[in-house]
């Protein structure tokens, strides 16, 4: 029967059945001309539905789009994108931010250490964390978690993270658990895109617009170290902090992953991450694992140190001890 | 007549001439049909339109539309992923015995299998892409133009094996219909070596699809070496129980015959790898329960529910008698192959399964999280919607490719048209 | 006919073997962070490859030991103190301020030891020598190195402080080492942690629709 003649379905039919051709390499070209449309506006709307944006927002928007993964990207640029992004920040946000692209430095391998013993729960190096690295406001985004553990037992598995109450409660003890920075990084391997790696100076990072947000790095992750942008990440203009790295700190989009960078802003300056510079009781020791005369270094040759799920062979660079 | 076409060499412009004119006559042919079809297609549009707006919503408000967080960050989409990689690759089971071991019964509802397969697949690859946070980006999985992380990421592998078997259920069958519906026979040199490689690969795309989680040995519910061998066993349970139902459609609504002695084999092959599918589940039973450890508190959330969350008890206790009782009832076939018993026999084995591949893996593989939290999940009204709006286009696309397939053949047959 | 098959088979898959078994016992030679970082010994030149300010404007004092990188800072105490120097009162001049005891030393709270045997303020300090922290033998501490008094008893938290195992340090990771003292996180008179409230909490992880 002609489907010409057919008056029930005609537009329905001829709206989804113009382009079908029943090859099944046009039907799935078909299929895929329709996905890539979706592509198109996904873009479009991925953009934040800035569609209106001016021209020059849109232009930064569209070099952005096609730039290159950072670490095929030559010095100049990765100079390029980060002016760039600073550019789209003053223009979108109106907040001026200085973003670094800062190498790792020649001859370190970030380490850390969690005395735990120390931690009392204050919980400073998450609200710490929040703030320098400008997570996610709407959704609680926190990459630190601290478990309230009772006497017995040494795993966060059957301690409790929802404790909100004075602290430290008698017969209890407190353990902080974040990203680990393993050496054998099971999420490095895990990523379809290379979106993730390990920095010669131990870093686990993201390159956030490289992410084509599959999550398979966090079912890879023992450690629930990594974070998932479901929605787009919301941070008062005066709390965000200013000073960015591009693979650190900056303000991510929705659909991209991050994760703890041992504040990467921060210790490729020199400086110790957010985390431990907070901590009240100085239960976080950070430092460089190459330099025999370093406290992380001190603190592996002295103390008894242990690493979570030592037994899934992650090489983990976060250590625990106790006094 | 046949050989003489046969050795006929057409020329390049005739060449032309025959494509379209095949190709005419399949879009034709495929839609084509009676009230009854033109409305069935008019309510799988319908549900594509549907599942196209909830996409543009998950788009506009980011994946937070879905039900899935950062502990349970899989969900419905994957599940059903899963599961239909096993039905795409079932179609082996069919095309195993009719070319290794020339079977002639079997070798004419090839045709029928490869189409479930094709839909099967266009519809697993839907289920990723919709799932994909930052869709825009996915050009930045592309060898060339972007990063490739083949051979150490899993879903690298997933994305060549899927897509190379997609093209070769679409090149054989393609190029079989094309030489039946000339009334030539296909020449076997062209097609026979792609119809043998496309039987290893069936098996490559499901073991393929399992490593992806029995790779991670951050989670234990997945990392045991028997989910390889259990994916293949439910996959070939599963599907050739849906080419039965797909058969008794056919059967019902069109005037092509499928003879007992199909129905029959199919059966038996989806009985023998029900019941191995069962020895499997019994065996992952046996490891979580006999002495359980801190690494079978998942199977303790799926089967009896861990700290007061029980969601997800009712389901596999469900899928597990629906499988069972499917799984009797076609090993000891009461109806004889009727088709009013074997047919809601093979629906209870597809839903067991369904559930237990889906949701059944999914979610315990991802709860207790690593770090021994609970999260409840049960998928939101835009993941149901993209879930119906793609198991839409599925069917949409079976469809679309059966009528014109199943005509040709007819006419094939029948030397109609010559 | 099966017999060629076969041999090329093995003869194509026993390279890919051996090239696996290969690189396995490559991989677990390696022995991972641990081995890399026990073999690194050489020192860490901070001044030639940090870019970055290597010194914070702290007040600090030279710590009299030294930890294995060499000399260390610790912050100061003495300008930190409220009534800094004692001795302003406590001299041979009679005091002329009413409930000089009381606005002076009043918010002190003395809890330090055990309760069979508290620390009294003659521990630590001397009519004499106000001025001073005094040992039991007379060893005269300065205020900024109290460190030298509490590691007289908590000696193996002195130990780890001056490697870095406990106490907290305040400067960058590298360059200067400063470090905060002793009673920069404990107060000498009641150091054990008050119980406090979380500055935070963590929210339900399961979403709340």
């Amino acid at each position: 029967m002609d489907p010409r003649k057919n008056k029930i379905c005609q537009k329905p039919q001829e709206k989804d059945c113009q382009q079908t051709k029943p090859n099944g390499r046009r039907e799935f070209l078909k299929g895929a001309a329709r996905v890539a449309a979706f592509g198109g506006a996904a873009m479009l709307a991925g953009c934040g539905g800035g569609m209106l944006g001016s021209k020059e927002e849109l232009s930064l928007r569209w070099k952005e789009y096609f730039k290159k993964h950072y670490r095929l990207m030559t010095p100049e640029e990765k100079d390029a994108t980060v002016q760039r992004l600073e550019q789209l920040a003053k223009i979108k946000n109106n907040v001026n931010i200085q973003m670094s692209s800062a190498p790792p430095i020649e001859g370190v391998l970030f380490g850390y250490a969690f005395n735990v013993t120390r931690c009392e729960g204050y919980m400073e190096c998450v609200a710490a964390c929040v703030k320098e690295n400008n997570l996610d406001r709407k959704s609680n985004m926190q990459y630190i978690r601290i478990f309230e553990m009772e006497h017995g037992q040494m795993t966060p598995e059957v301690g409790n993270a929802k404790f909100y109450h004075q602290v430290p409660v008698e017969d209890h003890f407190y353990m902080g658990v974040q990203c680990n920075h393993c050496q054998n990084a099971p999420c490095v391997a895990a990523c379809p895109t290379k979106a993730t790696w390990q920095e010669p100076d131990g870093i686990v990072v993201v390159d956030y617009d490289w992410c084509i947000g599959c999550r398979y790095c966090i079912a890879a992750c023992p450690y629930y170290g990594r974070r998932f942008n479901w929605n787009d990440p919301v941070v008062p203009k005066d709390e965000m902090t200013k000073k960015q790295h591009y693979l650190g700190n900056r303000m991510r989009g929705r659909g991209q992953m991050e994760k703890c960078t041992f504040c990467v802003q921060r210790s490729r300056a020199g400086r110790l991450p957010a985390c431990v510079e907070a901590c009240p009781t100085g239960a976080r020791v950070f430092g460089n694992l190459l330099d025999p005369d370093s406290e992380i270094r001190f603190v592996l040759k002295h103390k008894k140190v242990f690493r979570w799920k030592e037994d899934l062979a992650t090489d983990p660079k976060f250590w625990y001890f106790v006094d | 007549m046949e050989t003489t076409q046969e050795k006929m060499i057409p020329h390049k412009f005739a060449i032309i001439k025959e494509v379209t004119a095949f190709v005419k006559d399949v879009i034709t042919w495929s839609l084509s049909g009676g009230l009854v079809y033109q409305i069935y297609l008019c309510i799988l549009a319908a549900l594509m339109v549907l599942g196209v707006y909830a996409y543009f919503v998950q788009l506009k408000v980011g994946m937070a539309a879905t039900n899935m967080s950062d502990i349970v960050s899989w969900g419905f989409y994957i599940a059903n992923f899963t599961f239909l990689v096993g039905v795409a690759a079932a179609a082996v089971m069919i095309i195993l015995p009719s070319y290794i071991f020339k079977d002639k019964d079997l070798h004419k509802v090839v045709i029928i299998g490869e189409c479930v397969a094709i839909g099967a697949l266009v519809m697993c690859l839907m289920f990723v892409f919709v799932d994909l946070g930052a869709p825009w980006n996915a050009w930045h999985m592309m060898p060339i133009i972007g990063l490739f992380n083949w051979p150490t990421s899993l879903l690298t592998w997933d994305v060549l094996v899927l897509n190379g078997y997609l093209v070769l259920n679409l090149l054989v069958p393609a190029y079989i219909l094309y030489c039946h519906y000339y009334h030539r026979k296909p020449k076997d040199k062209l097609y026979l070596p792609l119809v043998f490689i496309s039987i290893f690969w069936a098996f490559g795309i499901h073991l393929v699809t399992a490593f992806l989680y029995q790779g991670l040995p951050a989670r234990p519910f997945w990392n045991n070496p028997l989910m390889g061998p259990r994916f293949l066993a439910s996959a070939f349970a599963a599907g050739p129980a849906l080419i039965i139902i797909v058969l008794v459609i056919i059967q019902s609504t069109t005037s092509f015959r499928v003879e007992d002695a199909v129905f029959n084999k199919i059966r038996r092959i989806s009985v023998i790898a029900a019941i191995i599918n069962l020895i499997m589940l019994f065996s992952e039973v046996f490891k979580e329960f006999y002495l359980p450890t801190h690494h079978s508190q998942p199977a303790i959330y799926l089967y009896f529910g861990l700290k007061g969350h029980t969601a997800l008890v009712p389901w596999i206790w469900t899928a597990i008698v629906m499988n069972v009782i499917g799984t009797l009832t076609m090993a000891f076939n009461p109806g004889k192959n009727n088709p009013k018993v074997l047919v809601p026999a093979c629906i209870l084995l597809f839903l067991g399964i369904w559930i237990e591949k889906g949701i059944g893996l999914i979610v315990p593989g991802l709860v207790p999280s690593p770090l021994g939290e609970i999260v409840d999940y049960a998928p939101s009204w835009v993941e149901v919607s993209i879930t119906l709006g793609i198991l839409a286009l599925g069917i949409f696309v079976v469809s679309l490719l059966l009528k014109p397939a199943l005509m040709i053949e007819q006419r094939y047959e029948t030397g109609q048209g010559q | 006919m099966k017999t060629p098959i076969f041999k090329n088979c093995f003869w194509g898959v026993l390279p890919v073997l051996l090239l696996i078994f290969a690189a396995g016992l490559v991989y677990s030679a390696k022995g991972g962070v641990v081995q890399i970082y026990k073999n690194a010994t050489a020192p860490f030149d901070d001044e030639k490859q940090v870019d970055a300010a290597l010194s914070l404007p702290i007040p600090s004092v030279l710590v009299t030991e030294r930890y294995q990188g060499g000399r260390f800072r610790t912050e100061t105490r003495k300008d930190k103190m409220q009534r800094f120097s004692c001795s302003q009162c406590h001299n041979n001049k009679p005091v002329r301020v009413a409930q000089a005891a009381e606005i002076a030393h009043g918010e002190i709270v003395l809890n330090h030891g055990s309760e069979a045997r508290p620390l009294s303020c003659y521990t630590c300090h001397k009519k004499d020598e106000r001025d001073f922290l005094v040992t039991e033998e007379g060893t005269k501490i300065d205020m900024d190195h109290s460190y030298q008094m509490c590691g007289q008893c908590h000696f193996r938290q002195k130990k780890d402080w001056v490697g870095g195992a406990h106490g907290k340090r305040i400067s960058y990771w590298t360059g200067e080492r400063v470090v905060k003292n002793c009673t920069g996180c404990h107060d000498p008179h009641s150091p054990r942690f008050k119980k406090r409230w979380p500055v935070i909490y963590s929210p339900p992880l399961s979403k709340s629709k």
